[in-house]
């Protein structure tokens, strides 16, 4: 038996100098100097007119003359406004309805569609489509069906049928809820592919596990699947919520000739925002607006992380 | 507890037929291991017991009902897999507790079953703890906790000890084994690992490739191997399998055919010490290329023919690499197989 012996552990190259800076310094180094350029961008992109709006809310600059500072004035005249309470009911409205129709569609088609071996992945391309279709685009398809006949296809149907008509985006009270079916349309791929990415997550063994106790497909679903798929559901509702609450795309093009019409009653905050700046340049007022809206959504997200959190 | 019989029993996925109609009879209250390398069809076997696989062929028999089309919950089997399947977002009670979800006991019951499996398996301290927050050799004890709250007929075990290092797996192993002291109960239990079939079976199935190729108890199996693969496979380090051609001593051929010769290399002394089987038995001589001395014994690795054989020398002799060694082998320890069959020939 050859034994390694003292003489092993003595270098045979010279012995290279320390370098100056330690390899933590240096790492971090080269991690900072790859973030530079992002971070630079968020702060001059993103970060600086996110506080800048803070500032203008408490001014009354309309783009053309110099920003004065009016204190809460903005604020002041926009609670007292009935239209922007009509707006702010309304983007709840999307939210507080979208969010749970939202979710339970999309996961009861990811849960069956996990289970579905036959043209599996082309359903699931089908499912997915209306995800990358420009939302414009699908708007004014929706718009479409929404008519009267022949264009309506849904009117259409329901003529054939021998049922009255519905008058869809042309009513106060249909208005918003045929809107929020698009934008649920639209945003269902995602949501899918999310939650059955969810699904693929959990091991087979826990459902083998849970058979052969003889648990049942329900008592599976509510104490293993659902439970394990907190994380995901987590991440959905945030995600779908915020979506809600910056919904425009949809209602902008879908009530073109009266944006948010009829009478407001599909008018969200968002768009609200849009014609305060763009239409009536009070970008004071707009930026206000923007205020509350980034409150919204910070206080909203903020209470679903808390609810949802995990108590372990 | 229940027995549990195998007949005929085959598994086709597609065209392929992955285990041809075996059978098997496990008595009640048997300790059988399954073992065999990856893909032999002993994961496979144990999942059709339980029901997550459908049969093809054959009938799978627990106590006297036929459970071909049983579900598994109807089987009253309990089952413990390999990655413990136990549910994080639930605590080590509930996890037990979940083994009881369908059956008809009043509250009480259900609680103190649960404690008790709790207190059995050492797992009173955390029973209110998530798995998370448990070691592996724990969270498998909560696996074999909410097996047995059931009291099922029979348990199957799937290569539960695989996800363990090798400390915890030996200390796992006896505890599996007092356990089934203990309880008495039926176990079909798969590994790959011969020294677990080994150490905890009543009786050993060894498979390969969808085929039993020997069943018995593990000193029958490690004593008559009926060919090379369970030769080779049980046992460690495995048995050396030489060309009789090349072994120098008295061991005679099958009549005329070639034939293998199989020594353990326990059984092969290396050095000058064993001279009481010199001139009788085997007789093989070789440069050494690696020694490993283990403490009791010295594994000594030298090549003969161009082939590594094993043998075995004192913990104090440690013979330096490269120099020549001669090992003997008793001719009672000596295994021969048909070099063309490679099945078992009676031994000398």
């Amino acid at each position: 038996m050859v034994h390694p012996t003292s003489s092993d552990t003595v270098p045979t190259h010279p012995v290279q100098p320390a370098p100056r800076l330690s390899m933590r310094a240096r790492s971090a180094l080269w991690v900072w100097s790859f973030l530079a350029i992002p971070v630079l961008f968020y702060c001059v992109i993103r970060f600086y007119p996110t506080f800048n709006a803070f500032w203008l809310s408490l001014t009354d600059w309309d783009l053309m003359s110099e920003a004065e500072f009016i204190g809460f004035e903005n604020y002041r005249r926009m609670f007292a406004d009935p239209n922007f309470w009509q707006t702010f009911r309304n983007t709840f409205e999307y939210l507080i309805y979208g969010t749970p129709i939202s979710l339970l569609i999309a996961f009861i088609i990811a849960y069956y569609l996990d289970k579905v071996r036959f043209a599996h992945n082309f359903l699931r391309a089908l499912y997915f489509l209306p995800y990358i279709t420009t939302a414009a685009a699908m708007a004014w398809v929706w718009r479409w069906f929404y008519q009267p006949p022949p264009t309506g296809l849904i009117n259409g149907a329901l003529g054939e049928l021998g049922f009255g008509q519905i008058e869809f985006l042309g009513s106060t009270t249909n208005a918003l809820p045929s809107i929020m079916v698009t934008a649920i349309w639209a945003g269902l791929g995602f949501q899918i592919i999310i939650f059955m990415a969810g699904l693929r997550a959990i091991p087979d063994t826990y459902y083998e596990a849970a058979r052969i106790d003889g648990l049942g497909d329900w008592a599976i679903l509510r104490k293993i699947t659902l439970p394990l798929l907190k994380p995901t559901t987590v991440f959905l509702v945030v995600f779908i919520s915020i979506a809600f609450l910056r919904i425009f795309d949809q209602v902008y093009n879908m009530t073109t000739n009266d944006p948010g019409g009829p009478l407001g009653t599909t008018k969200p905050l968002v768009l609200m925002i849009y014609e305060t700046a763009f239409s009536s340049y009070d970008m004071g007022y707009a930026a206000a607006q923007t205020v509350v809206l980034f409150t919204i959504l910070l206080v909203v997200s903020l209470l679903q992380l808390w609810i949802l959190r995990d108590r372990a | 507890m229940a027995t549990i019989s195998l007949k005929k029993l085959t598994k086709i996925y597609g065209k392929a037929e992955v285990i041809h109609g075996i059978d098997l009879d496990i008595a009640d209250g048997e300790f059988v291991v399954f073992v065999g390398p990856s893909g032999c069809g002993k994961s496979t076997t144990l999942r059709m017991i339980a029901g997550l696989e459908e049969v093809s062929g054959g009938e799978i028999r627990i106590g006297d009902r036929v459970v071909n089309e049983l579900d598994p919950k109807s089987r009253n089997i309990a089952m413990v897999f390999q990655n413990y399947a136990i549910y994080p977002h639930m605590t080590v009670r509930e996890n037990i507790a979940i083994g009881l979800y369908t059956q008809k006991l009043d509250k009480d019951e259900k609680a103190k079953r649960v404690e008790n499996a709790a207190q059995l398996l050492g797992l009173t301290d955390f029973i209110d703890r998530r798995p998370a927050a448990l070691s592996g050799g724990q969270r498998q004890r909560v696996a074999m906790g909410r097996a047995m709250v059931r009291e099922p007929a029979a348990f199957l075990f799937d290569e539960p000890l695989s996800n363990l290092d090798a400390q915890l797996r030996a200390q796992m192993r006896i505890e599996i084994k007092a356990l089934h002291q203990r309880l008495g109960s039926t176990i079909a239990y798969v590994t790959h690992d011969q020294v677990e079939a080994m150490t905890m079976a009543d009786r050993i199935v060894v498979m390969k490739g969808g085929h039993i190729l020997q069943q018995g108890r593990p000193m029958d199996i490690y004593s008559n191997p009926v060919d090379v693969f369970t030769a080779r496979f049980i046992g460690t380090p495995s048995m050396n399998i030489i060309a009789s051609e090349y072994a120098s001593g008295a061991v005679s051929g099958n009549g005329g055919s070639p034939i293998l010769l199989g020594v353990r290399p326990q059984d092969l002394h290396v050095g000058t010490t064993t001279d009481v089987g010199a001139g009788t038995g085997l007789s093989l001589s070789g440069p050494v290329t690696a020694v490993e001395p283990l403490g009791p014994e010295t594994l000594v690795h030298f090549r003969v023919s161009g082939e590594t054989v094993i043998g075995t020398a004192p913990a104090t002799e440690i013979p330096p690499v490269g120099t020549e060694v001669t090992a003997h082998a008793d001719p009672a320890q000596l295994h021969r197989f048909d070099a063309e069959t490679e099945k078992a020939l009676e031994s000398l």
